[in-house]
C-alpha cells in the first residue's frame, strides 16, 4: 500500500494504557509491602504496565523532596512496572525525575467528576494504583489503532512527534490538551461514519453530523452527540467519566458504553427510545436510556 | 479530461463485473473512448464476459511489471471501436500490483486520450480492491438488496472517503453513485429483500440506477456479451438509463415497482 512513501517511517498519534500511582506517603517499605500483595492478586494487570507517578499530594504536604525516587522506580521495575512519567513534582524532585528519564505530565483533575475528593486515610497511608476502566469488549479498541480508519479530517490536531512519544496513562487522562493546557476541543465530524471507521475524541466531546453506521465506532472521553441515526457502537466517558452522556437523534446502537458500563441491544431498546431522539446516561451502575423531550 | 470510475462493492457476486462490462460498453456505444481494466488478479472474469478471453496475450500485470507495453496489452473490442479491455492475469500474485505501477498505467491511458477508465474491482478489501479505487474520480457502488451486501457497501464507502488518493490529498471527494442490482420488486413486497428506501436510509448516497433481477444477465455472460448489448431486455434498458444519468441526463427510475395487476385482472376490474 505505501510503496510510494519514501520516508522510512511514519509518525502517528498513539495512546497506551497505563497506571497511575498516586502516592500519599514516602515510606517506600510500607508501599513495597502493599504493592507486592496487590500485584500478586492482580493477574496480568500490572505486567509491563507504564506508570505515572503522581506526587501531587506529597508536594502539597511538603514531603515530596524526601521521596527516594530512584528507589521507587527500581521498586516498580521489580514488580514488572515501568515508571514513564511524573505528575505534580517540583524543584529538586522534578530535576531528579527528568534525570531518570521520566516525562513531566500536567497535574490536572482527572475527568471523573463525581468522585469526592479523597481525604488522606488516617492510620496507614498506602499507595493506590488505579487501572483504567475496563469493560469487556470496549476497552481494547480505545487503546489500539485509534486513527487507523478515521476519515482524514477526523483528527482536530495533527499528531505531533511529541504526542506520539509521550505515553499517556489513561486512568488519569486530563480533559485538557496535554500540549497546550487548554480544555480539549470538541471534535466535530461532519460526514457520515461508515462501517469499519472509528473515531476517538481524546479528552473531550465528540459531535457527529450524520449517520454512525452499523459497524462504525465512536469513542469520546466526554459526551457523544450524534445528529443522525446512531447505529454503530458508542463509547462515552472512555477514561472513566461517569457523568458522560450519549445523545442521538435516532437511538438504534449496537452497543453503548459509558465509563465502562455497557449495554448491547441484543435485547431491543424500549419502543419509547428505539430509533427516536434519546439520551443514555448512568445512574450509579445502571444505564438509563431516556427519550429526549421537547 | 479523463475520468477514472471504479466499480466496487466489497461483497462478491453482486454484479461488479457485469456492471463494469455493461457500463464501459454503454459509454463506448455513446461515442466515448473507454477502457475497462480488470483488477481481479488471479480470478479474471471480465475478459470472459466481454467475450475476449481468447485474445488475451498480455495483461495488466505484464504492463505494471514492464514486461509488455500498454499498446500490446490493450484489447480492442470487435464491435465497439471506442472500447478497449485490459485483462487481469490469471496466474500472477495480486501483490505484484504496485501503486506506482497502477499509477503509471493510468497516466499512460490518460495520455492516450481515453475519456473514461473503468476499473473493475475485485471483491473484498485487499490489495486489488484498494488499487482499483485508489486513483478514482467517481465510484459506482454496486449493491444487492440484502443486508450483508449493504453493510459491505457501507464499509467500501468509508474507504472511498478515507483511503483513496483524493482523500489523502484532501481534494474534492470521490463522487459516489449507488447502483442496485438484482432488484426484484415482488420479493421486496414479500419482505425477502430490502426496499430502495431501506437501502437509501443506510447508505445515503445518490441512486444512479436499479437493475432488475433477470435471467438475461446469465445468458449474456455465457455468450460473452455485456448485458447492455442484449436488445430489448429490461436489464439492457436499465443499464442504458444508468449511462444516461451518469452523463447528466434526467431519467426516471424504471423496474422498481411490481406490476400492479395482471392483464386479466385489469379487464375483470374494469368490467365492474
Amino acid at each position: 500500500m505505501n510503496r510510494t512513501t519514501t520516508s522510512p517511517f511514519d509518525i502517528k498519534s498513539a495512546t497506551i494504557q497505563g497506571l497511575s500511582l498516586i502516592l500519599r506517603s514516602i515510606k517506600l517499605d510500607v508501599i513495597e509491602g502493599d504493592l507486592a500483595a496487590r500485584v500478586a492478586n492482580a493477574g496480568d494487570l500490572f505486567t509491563n504496565a507504564p506508570v505515572l507517578i503522581n506526587v501531587s499530594a506529597l508536594t502539597a504536604e511538603g514531603t515530596a523532596d524526601k521521596l527516594e525516587l530512584t528507589r521507587l522506580v527500581n521498586l516498580l521495575r521489580r514488580h514488572t512496572m515501568r515508571a514513564v512519567g511524573i505528575v505534580g513534582a517540583t524543584g529538586l524532585l522534578l530535576k531528579q525525575a527528568q534525570a531518570l528519564g521520566l516525562v513531566e505530565e500536567p497535574d490536572v483533575q482527572p475527568r471523573v467528576r463525581n468522585k469526592a475528593p479523597q481525604a488522606a486515610p488516617e492510620p496507614e497511608p498506602a499507595p493506590v494504583a488505579e487501572a483504567a476502566p475496563q469493560a469487556p469488549g470496549t476497552t481494547p479498541p480505545v487503546v489500539t489503532d485509534l486513527f487507523a480508519d478515521a476519515p482524514a479530517s477526523a483528527s482536530p490536531s495533527t499528531p505531533t512527534p511529541a504526542e506520539a512519544a509521550v505515553p499517556q496513562a489513561q486512568a488519569q487522562e486530563p480533559p485538557r490538551d496535554a500540549a497546550t493546557g487548554r480544555p480539549a476541543p470538541t471534535m466535530v465530524i461532519d460526514r457520515p461514519l461508515r462501517s469499519g471507521q472509528r473515531v476517538y475524541a481524546r479528552g473531550g466531546d465528540l459531535v457527529v453530523l450524520g449517520v454512525v453506521s452499523h459497524g462504525a465506532e465512536v469513542i469520546a472521553d466526554g459526551n457523544i452527540h450524534v445528529y443522525g441515526p446512531l447505529r454503530g457502537r458508542a463509547i462515552a466517558g472512555a477514561t472513566g467519566d461517569v457523568e458522560a452522556r450519549i445523545f442521538a437523534v435516532a437511538m438504534e446502537p449496537e452497543l453503548i458504553s459509558i465509563a465502562g458500563t455497557y449495554r448491547t441491544t441484543d435485547k431491543p431498546l424500549a419502543d419509547t427510545v428505539r430509533g427516536k431522539p434519546a439520551q443514555a446516561r448512568l445512574d450509579g451502575d445502571k444505564m438509563l436510556i431516556e427519550p429526549l423531550k421537547n | 479530461m479523463t475520468k477514472i470510475v471504479v466499480v466496487t462493492s466489497g461483497k462478491g457476486g453482486v454484479g461488479k463485473t457485469t456492471t463494469s462490462a455493461s457500463f464501459a460498453s454503454g459509454l463506448a456505444m455513446r461515442g466515448h473512448k473507454t477502457v475497462v481494466i480488470d483488477f481481479d488478479v488471479g480470478l479474471r472474469n471480465l475478459d470472459l464476459i466481454m467475450g475476449v478471453e481468447r485474445r488475451v496475450v498480455y495483461d495488466l500485470i505484464n504492463v505494471v511489471q514492464k514486461e509488455a507495453n500498454l499498446s500490446q496489452a490493450l484489447i480492442r473490442d470487435k464491435q465497439l471501436e471506442n472500447l478497449y479491455i485490459l485483462a487481469a492475469s490469471q496466474t500472477r500474485d495480486k501483490e505484484s500490483l504496485t501503486q506506482e505501477g497502477v499509477q503509471r498505467v493510468l497516466e499512460e491511458l490518460k495520455a492516450m486520450d481515453f475519456a473514461y477508465i473503468v476499473c473493475d474491482s475485485p471483491a473484498g478489501i485487499e490489495t486489488g480492491a484498494m488499487m482499483a479505487m485508489h486513483f478514482a474520480d467517481e465510484a459506482l457502488v454496486v449493491t444487492n438488496p440484502e443486508v450483508s451486501s449493504v453493510r459491505d457497501s457501507d464499509r467500501i464507502l468509508g474507504m472511498l472517503s478515507s483511503k483513496t488518493q483524493r482523500a489523502i490529498d484532501a481534494r474534492e471527494p470521490i463522487r459516489e453513485h449507488l447502483l442496485i442490482t438484482r432488484y426484484n420488486p415482488h420479493r421486496v413486497q414479500g419482505g425477502q429483500m430490502l426496499s430502495l428506501e431501506d437501502i437509501n436510509d443506510i447508505l445515503r448516497i445518490p441512486l444512479i440506477g436499479v437493475i432488475p433481477e433477470s435471467e438475461v444477465v446469465l445468458e449474456a455472460s455465457n455468450q460473452g456479451l455485456p448485458a447492455i448489448r442484449i436488445k430489448g431486455a429490461d436489464v439492457s434498458q436499465a443499464y442504458d438509463d444508468v449511462i444516461g444519468r451518469f452523463l447528466g441526463e434526467t431519467i426516471p427510475m424504471r423496474f422498481t415497482e411490481a406490476p400492479k395487476k395482471s392483464f386479466f385482472r385489469r379487464i375483470f376490474s374494469s368490467a365492474n
